[in-house]
């Protein structure tokens, strides 16, 4: 329990860093691209959402030590529902 | 391939699907929004918290909706299926605290431009097609 939450974290930070880094550097490989994060790594960095999972997927089959990074959805605006 | 079909729901649009995961599979009955989020919006479908406990993968970040929820809502990543279109694919989900009444969740405007969509001549029914 404890190392899948330092996984957490591990991933959760890699992924923020990762989120700037999109948003800030048009350049940037992960700008617009969906990027997935298992046990602390970069695993894959993916046109389309279900490339993403399938990666992750292949690489870590506990959803608990992944984490995925939109940088194509505008998470700037509201959205009225 | 003709379209799939379901009856209104408390005389309101309805989509079914289930949400696939390692352990099962859950039907759900959405209520069919076009005015909800765009076709830009960073999700597809609003379901329940709970619900997403059964998700794939959940998404860095949060998205802020307004109008029937306020506030910031956490972004998941899960497997839909309607197996009468032969659709399964991955689809980005907010989980929110509660939903429309008589039905699991909200299929909004980005998910359902995935299809053609609509009545089909049957003003009783609302459906989707490829």
């Amino acid at each position: 329990m404890e190392a899948n939450g330092s996984i957490r974290t591990m991933n959760r930070r890699l992924a923020q860093k990762v989120k700037r880094e999109g948003k800030e550097n048009p350049k940037s490989p992960y700008a617009n691209r969906y990027v997935g994060i298992a046990n602390g790594k970069v695993i894959v960095i993916a046109k389309t959402l279900g490339e993403m999972m399938k990666a992750l997927r292949n690489s870590e089959p506990d959803s608990a030590k992944c984490i995925g990074v939109d940088l194509v959805g505008d998470y700037d605006q509201v959205y009225e529902v | 391939m003709p379209p799939v079909k379901w009856p209104l729901r408390n005389r309101r649009p309805m989509v079914e699907l289930s949400l696939v995961s390692p352990k099962k599979k859950r039907r759900r009955r959405l209520v069919a929004d076009t005015g909800g989020g765009s076709d830009q919006a960073p999700f597809e479908l609003v379901l329940l918290d709970s619900d997403c406990q059964y998700t794939d993968v959940a998404i860095e970040g949060q998205v802020q909706l307004s109008g029937a929820f306020v506030g910031w809502f956490n972004v998941y990543s899960m497997i839909v299926r309607i197996s009468a279109l032969g659709f399964e694919d991955s689809v980005l989900v907010a989980g929110v605290p509660k939903v429309p009444i008589g039905f699991d969740g909200i299929a909004c405007f980005r998910f359902l431009n995935r299809f053609r969509y609509g009545n089909f001549g049957d003003r009783n029914h609302f459906g989707l097609a490829k």
